[in-house]
């Protein structure tokens, strides 16, 4: 198998647009939940959100489309300003001569406007404005609009698994690639704030009010974020012979299901061991050769059982550094696994590991506790990156110097 | 898109005909009303947990009894990997939380609804329900979810060996609101047609609304298989001359021409803007050509309706009457080519061999 690199990023978080944004607030430890602006909801000033520092009109004039925002939605603008950072990067003629796949992923499609127009939709016979918006309710809306936006072709496709669904992108750009279908593959994914998501998590009765506290004792529940991230993968010849710069290598993968309950994961982990034992045997690594671990982490009371469980489990007297970056950017849903999977390359990049911030106490379960500091010069060869959805959908990336 | 040959050990559908085998397949025939088609409802307490159940809406209980039964008829009782493809998902329960959230102002709100409007929702309950901790994955896009699905399944079987089982799926729901909400696209005829008389009504614009779910077992083996997948091709934003060229490239790829074409099931709608997609069906003269969209309506995944009705085909050795608009000459069914449109711009070329 011919190895996997990463050759070009693009980042929109509520730590900022771009690269250099989001690893400045990684290292200096900065948050970037706020109350929404927004986001408009009867509870927006109840939650702290991971929202996007840009209302729409500013994204839409940060990739030309101010005066043609026809059917336009937030989670696809998110998406065409992180992908335009990635394809900065690039020599575009290159793209449009070869073949490449977009690989996008997305929870509820463009659900942040079909809210606030789903009266008018229903109602029959009504007809205006709202109409543009009627299409952006799939998934695949912002994934067709990118693709045409940026000329890309012949392959697109969209993935949902919930909370993993990026990461599965990442998995399905790579295999496409090793087995010649294209010669390069944008990967990741994109969700927006919207009061559907909210009120369903608040539903669940597992969104905290305060700042997330992963992995800690006290912890209530995740906050949500939005955002968009995106990696460019291709075979490390393909890279080299364009000179290109390589960020990281795509060390291995692993997804697998629990295959134990709807929404919640097996209480001792087993999932999650699974996946991560198979990613390190699909890498070829030991669990000492792991330098950090990117946690999923969404500071849920279910999820940082299973995960811290099995994270104990899996890597016994050696656990490495491990944090979840959740408390940074609030839970971003779709988005998260390549948000996370670009953290992961900018800790190999920095040698640096990120806080887990807002931790204090310990879990009674655990015997290991999260990095609680950033912490810069330290040695990172290899980094693992989880993310774990609804439907028992688990996936973990390891990326390589 | 890549030539690994997908063989299907089974295949199993709920839609709006008699399909799911309980009853003889395709008789009678079920007309469509309002424009509208209705799947229908088969004994989903055979296949789910009857606490379980109470709970669920109608599209997890369709995707999770036919997916066990598909398993059941395949023999296989926990499936190596679970791939689905579905344009909606749980579209209903996704519009209920939506409209309780609307009147209810963000308060005091089901969690059952959300949880259940997940795109891979059904993935999960399948998986536990067959104890599968494989592969697992759910495409969402449009017209080609599932075959993005099946793609998918030959790059699996690619890396993991031919002897896997996979499971793959689609999904699909009308609800009401959704028939009203696309009717402001034109995706429904204004006039009310029957729909044994879809064919003919070709010259306006929209079609008749449908829903099902279709599971398939497909491995890299071909032994216990009825037919296989050959190749797969999706086409953006086509034109009839790119859909003509293509089905001829698919064609010359497999070392076959037209005549060696048995049956072609082509995905038309009788919505005019599509009509001239399927002009390549001029190329074949001597085929028996087979409609579907007749019997199950248009949705984002009716190729998994065409995929079962192919499965059919070839387990009968003939094409029901009932879908066929061009009687063919041949004896023999050894190569069936599906040609499937949706309405947002993709068309599916898929090559079955039996």
């Amino acid at each position: 198998m011919e190895k996997i690199v990463v050759s070009s990023v693009g980042i929109l978080s509520a730590l900022g647009c771009g690269m250099h944004q989001n690893i400045q607030a990684l290292l200096q430890k900065k948050s970037g939940l706020h109350f929404p602006v927004h986001l408009q909801s009867v509870h927006a000033q109840e939650f702290l959100l991971g929202e996007v520092n840009f209302s729409n009109e500013e994204m839409a004039m940060l990739v030309g489309l101010q005066e043609n925002m026809q059917g336009l939605t937030r989670t696809t603008l998110l998406s065409l300003v992180a992908l335009q950072e990635l394809m900065g990067k690039i020599d575009r003629a290159l793209l449009r001569d070869e073949p490449v796949a977009l690989i996008n992923a997305s929870t509820v499609g463009g659900m942040c406007s079909v809210e606030d127009h789903y009266l008018d939709f229903i109602e029959p016979g009504k007809r205006g404005d709202f109409i543009q918006y009627i299409n952006s309710s799939d998934c695949g809306d912002s994934t067709e609009r990118a693709a045409r936006y940026f000329g890309l072709k012949p392959l697109m496709a969209t993935i949902s698994t919930a909370c993993s669904s990026s990461a599965n992108a990442v998995i399905m750009g790579a295999r496409l690639i090793q087995q010649g279908v294209v010669k390069r593959a944008i990967c990741g994914g994109t969700d927006a704030l919207c009061r559907f998501t909210l009120n369903g998590f608040n539903s669940l009765k597992n969104v905290d009010k305060g700042p997330c506290r992963p992995f800690d004792q006290t912890r209530f529940g995740l906050n949500l974020g939005e955002g968009a991230g995106y990696l460019l993968l291709e075979k490390e010849e393909d890279a080299k012979a364009r000179g290109a710069e390589i960020l990281a290598y795509l060390g291995g993968y692993a997804n697998s299901n629990d295959a134990y309950h709807p929404t919640a994961p097996s209480p001792d982990g087993a999932g999650a061991f699974r996946t991560m034992e198979q990613a390190l045997k699909h890498a070829k690594l030991q669990p000492e050769d792991i330098s950090y671990i990117n946690a999923h982490g969404t500071a849920t009371i279910n999820n940082d059982a299973a995960e811290g469980l099995a994270i104990q489990q899996l890597f016994a007297e050696k656990v490495p550094y491990f944090s979840s970056t959740k408390a940074f950017t609030g839970h971003t849903l779709a988005a998260a696994g390549a948000i996370e999977a670009i953290f992961s390359i900018i800790s190999l990049q920095q040698q640096a590991v990120f806080a887990n911030l807002n931790f204090t106490t310990p879990m009674e379960e655990l015997s290991i506790t999260p990095v609680t500091d950033t912490l810069e010069n330290v040695p990172v060869q290899h980094v693992m990156s989880n993310s774990f959805g609804f439907g028992g959908n688990n996936v973990s990336l390891i990326f390589s110097k | 898109m890549i030539k690994h040959p997908l063989y299907i050990k089974a295949a199993c559908a709920i839609s709006p005909q008699h399909s799911f085998g309980d009853t003889p397949v395709l008789d009678p025939v079920v007309p469509s009303e309002g424009n509208r088609f209705v799947a229908v409802d088969v004994d989903y307490r055979a296949f789910i947990n009857p606490v379980a159940i109470r709970r669920m809406s109608r599209l997890l209980k369709m995707s999770i009894s036919a997916a066990m039964k598909c398993l059941q008829n395949a023999g296989v009782s926990m499936p190596d990997a679970i791939i689905t493809g579905t344009g909606r998902g749980s579209a209903g329960d996704m519009q209920h939380f939506l409209k309780d959230m609307i009147m209810m102002k963000e308060e005091a709100l089901n969690p059952t609804f959300f949880i259940q409007s997940t795109y891979n929702a059904p993935n999960g309950w399948i998986a536990l329900q067959s104890k599968s901790t494989g592969y697992n994955q759910t495409f969402v896009h449009r017209g080609i979810s599932l075959e993005l699905a099946l793609l998918d399944a030959q790059l699996l079987l690619t890396e993991t060996g031919d002897n896997q089982n996979i499971l793959i799926g689609s999904y699909d729901e009308t609800t009401a609101d959704y028939f009203v909400v696309k009717e402001k696209l034109n995706y429904w005829k204004k006039e009310t047609v029957a729909s044994e008389h879809l064919y003919q009504n070709n010259e306006t614009l929209g079609t008749i609304a449908g829903e099902g779910a279709a599971f398939f077992v497909v491995s890299g083996e071909k032994e216990g298989a009825t037919c296989s997948i050959e190749s797969l091709e999706i086409i953006h934003q086509p034109a009839p001359t790119m859909i003509r060229n293509k089905v001829h490239e698919v064609l010359a790829a497999n070392g076959l021409t037209t005549d060696d074409i048995d049956v072609v099931l082509c995905g038309r709608s009788g919505d005019v803007r599509f009509e001239a997609w399927y002009n390549v069906l001029e190329d074949f003269t001597t085929q028996t050509i087979a409609g579907f969209k007749h019997l199950c309506g248009e949705y984002e995944t009716t190729s998994g309706f065409a995929l079962w009705l192919a499965h059919h085909i070839f387990s009968q050795a003939s094409v029901p009457e009932s879908t066929i608009l061009q009687k063919g000459d041949r004896k023999e069914i050894r190569h069936v080519l599906i040609i499937n449109h949706f309405i947002l711009d993709t068309v599916s070329i898929t090559l079955l061999r039996g």
